[in-house]
């Protein structure tokens, strides 16, 4: 495993009081809060703030950490035999263990509470992941894999950090943001504790056509300037299908044209209600030919001389 | 390898879940919660609208364990139990901070809904 320097990690001295501990670790809590800092590298950051904040506030901890001496940040390192009289002779590998773990685990009294903690119930850690699915398996449902890391006590009450692997069916229905909660997927609960929980976080991967707010989606609907002056029936895409559209005659660019229950797939409560559906919006975008053939040229002349149309009449 | 496929339980309006398992799900004490539910800034679907009128909303009509919360609660209740634990926060406390982070959910969610209709 590699040592940690907690001290440096809080910005404090080695003899800092506990005050200045805890006024180091608000200060940079406020800075790297995950609910708090929009900083990408602040759930990490923090995750280390508060990995050092947690051992050096609690005076045993901290008398077994200073214990282990000091050495430099990242470098390998073993604690000794016999540390902090809390081996109690046995041959312990530390193998797996990530060095938070040696200080998760440690309680007032540990040389004598080898028995308590045996039957003291310890709950599975909770855990939150994003994953990320396509705008069409969240139309229709679809499985996903999920693996990451737990830590896990050994026989000898040891943390080692073990992989997990789980399979998630996600229902049709779900949208951008959902959270989805799997009970008892999270880390093993250790003497009878309840194993935790999986929050599972749904991101869509952006969509080439459409864009998901809620149950409804939005698509830009390219029309011709003639299509939005005379109107017309044009196809737009949906994702059960094309539908035919009729784009009214004196359409403007950005106006929101409704397809109904076109949308995404609501989440229903009662299996044998019909499944209810977002809309689906098309924003008109009028769209100028970028090279004009001679004919159209004419009927665009032809036009612009007789019209009396003028978008800029309230200008004046 | 095989592995077994898990299903979820959705966290939005409509799905609920007891005051026990907000307890048991978020971390923080029933205490807390019956403190949030007290001050108006945790409102259970089951409590009448009159209760939550009055200052301090009657739960007499209900046991604790009665109370039903939309699910999607769950993720704001989560967060305040963070928030609680990480910066040492007092009960007081909590209630002013439950109503800032549903102000902000609910103004992203409009923030979203105007990026995405643009």
């Amino acid at each position: 495993m590699k040592f940690k320097d907690y001290y440096e990690t809080l910005g404090v001295a080695r003899t800092a009081t506990l005050e200045e501990i805890k006024k180091a670790y608000r200060k940079l809590a406020h800075q790297y809060h995950p609910d708090v800092s929009k900083d990408p590298a602040g759930e990490a950051k923090f995750k280390e703030i508060g990995e050092a904040y947690a051992t050096l506030k609690d005076a045993e901890k901290r008398a077994a950490y200073d214990e282990l001496g000091r050495h430099p940040s990242g470098q390998e390192f073993k604690p000794p035999p016999n540390w902090a009289g809390n081996q109690g002779g046995q041959d312990y590998s530390f193998d797996g263990t990530d060095f938070a773990d040696l200080f998760a685990s440690f309680t007032k009294g540990r040389q004598h509470s080898q028995q308590q903690r045996q039957s003291r119930p310890i709950p599975g850690q909770d855990y939150e992941l994003t994953t990320n699915v396509t705008l069409e398996d969240a139309y229709a449902g679809t499985t996903v894999e999920l693996s990451f890391t737990v830590p896990e006590h050994d026989q000898q009450g040891q943390i080692k950090h073990v992989p997990h692997n789980i399979k998630a069916r996600i229902p049709k229905g779900v949208i951008n943001g959902q959270k989805l909660l799997l009970r008892g997927k999270g880390g093993k609960g250790f003497h009878g504790g309840a194993d935790g929980n999986l929050y599972l976080n749904i991101s869509f991967i952006p969509h080439r056509l459409f864009r998901a707010v809620g149950h409804d989606l939005y698509i830009d609907l390219p029309i011709t300037p003639w299509e939005a002056a005379l109107g017309a029936t044009v196809e737009v895409p949906t994702l059960a299908g094309g539908v035919n559209l009729k784009v009214p005659a004196g359409t403007s660019s950005g106006q929101k044209l409704r397809i109904s229950k076109r949308g995404m797939p609501k989440s229903n409560l009662a299996h044998d209600q019909a499944q209810e559906h977002g809309d689906l919006f098309a924003v008109t975008q009028i769209v100028s030919p970028p090279v004009l053939s001679e004919k159209d040229r004419e009927l665009l002349q032809a036009l612009a001389l007789n019209s009396t149309f003028n978008p800029r009449a309230h200008f004046k | 390898m095989h592995m077994e496929t898990s299903e979820v339980v959705w966290l939005d309006e409509h799905h609920e879940v007891s005051l026990l398992e907000l307890v048991e799900l978020s971390g923080l004490t029933a205490q807390d919660l019956q403190y949030l539910v007290e001050i108006g800034a945790l409102i259970p679907n089951n409590l009448a609208t009159s209760d939550l009128v009055q200052s301090k909303p009657s739960m007499d009509n209900l046991s604790i364990s009665e109370l039903r919360f939309s699910s999607h609660t769950l993720v704001s209740i989560r967060t305040l139990s963070r928030l609680k634990s990480d910066f040492e926060l007092e009960q007081n406390a909590l209630g002013l901070m439950l109503v800032f982070l549903e102000r902000i959910r609910n103004l992203e969610l409009q923030l979203h809904g105007l990026e995405g209709a643009t």
